[in-house]
């Protein structure tokens, strides 16, 4: 199917930005994230979004801290930093405006 | 307790992970290593009977372990060397880094054709070789030194003068290895790493 790689591209790239919605109110650990993620069917190989954290953490998009846990072994938290935060927004306007432009074509195509 | 091959199963996919990964800068490396260990000591913590197969579904979900190495290189854009094919860059370098070591170096470290050890000791080799250089002048001048023991009334009592051939055997064929041996070496290391390290790429892939 030549779509597949544009939509895995695009996942790919959404996904990042998925990830940064996640933590906008509160910090979260990776496991978590994998679960919010895992239900949409945005994540399929659990463990790509580990270097997929990483890269945020380099951008310095996100922060991280090690917390004890009491039902199970320390956590890694993961913050958006203010950074994040402008990124974020950035994107939600870009996507917004995208998806409004792609739907309205797609839209128009199916009834002309 | 019925999950006698946990450890086993753990310790093969986590050594499958930094094979692929062998090509990652160490600290990215082990990162994603500490992040695959986290991962897998939270998901045994929320079950709650241990079973190998418990502990494969965690596998299984975690992914290939080239297809998660896979995105840590395309999120860290690191260039597989795989793909990379070995070119001017390279043998520029290879030659440089003996005869003008500091470009050498500069273009050794640019090209992504070696990881960091060979990059090492590429640039030390032949380094090593300019030291040796650099105490093979300073004996010479050390031996050729010429003294005058004199006394008060002005009569030369002893010369002090030695000559080069007082240079101890050993010393200067050591000197003439580090010389011309070091540099060499390193020149054959690289030459010698840039088709190994693709064909390890290949076989890895």
């Amino acid at each position: 199917m030549p779509a597949d790689g544009l939509v895995s591209q695009m996942r790919r790239g959404a996904l990042e930005y998925c990830v940064m919605a996640l933590i906008v109110k509160t910090p979260r650990y990776a496991y978590e994230l994998i679960e919010a993620l895992g239900k949409t069917g945005l994540l399929t190989t659990e463990g790509t979004l580990y270097p997929l954290l990483s890269r945020l953490r380099r951008d310095g998009l996100v922060k991280t801290d090690w917390r004890e846990s009491t039902d199970g072994p320390p956590r890694r938290y993961y913050e958006l930093t203010a950074e994040g935060r402008r990124a974020l927004t950035a994107f939600k306007n870009e996507w917004t405006g995208f998806r409004g432009a792609v739907d309205k074509i797609l839209q128009e195509g199916k009834t002309s | 307790m019925t999950a006698p091959h946990a450890d086993q199963l753990i310790d093969g996919y986590l050594a499958r992970i930094q094979a692929a990964a062998g090509d990652l800068p160490a600290g990215a490396r082990n990162e994603l290593l500490d992040d695959m260990r986290s991962h897998i000591a939270e998901a045994r913590s929320r079950e709650q009977e241990e079973t190998d197969a418990m502990i494969l579904n965690i596998l299984d979900r975690l992914g290939e372990p080239a297809v998660v190495v896979t995105e840590a290189r395309e999120r860290l854009g690191i260039l597989p060397s795989a793909l990379y094919r070995p070119g001017l860059l390279e043998i520029a370098a290879v030659f440089l880094v003996v005869l003008i070591w500091p470009i050498g170096v500069v273009l050794l470290w640019i090209s992504p054709a070696w990881n960091g050890r060979d990059k090492l000791i590429g640039s030390l080799a032949p380094l090593g070789g300019y030291i040796g250089l650099y105490a093979a002048a300073v004996v010479a001048t050390h031996t050729r030194g010429c003294g005058q023991i004199i006394d008060q009334a002005g009569h030369v009592l002893r010369n002090t003068c030695t000559g080069a051939s007082d240079v101890p055997g050993i010393l200067s064929a050591l000197l003439t290895i580090v010389i011309f041996g070091l540099p060499l070496f390193g020149m054959l290391y690289l030459a010698i790493r840039l088709p190994l390290s693709r064909q390890r790429q290949l076989a890895a892939a």
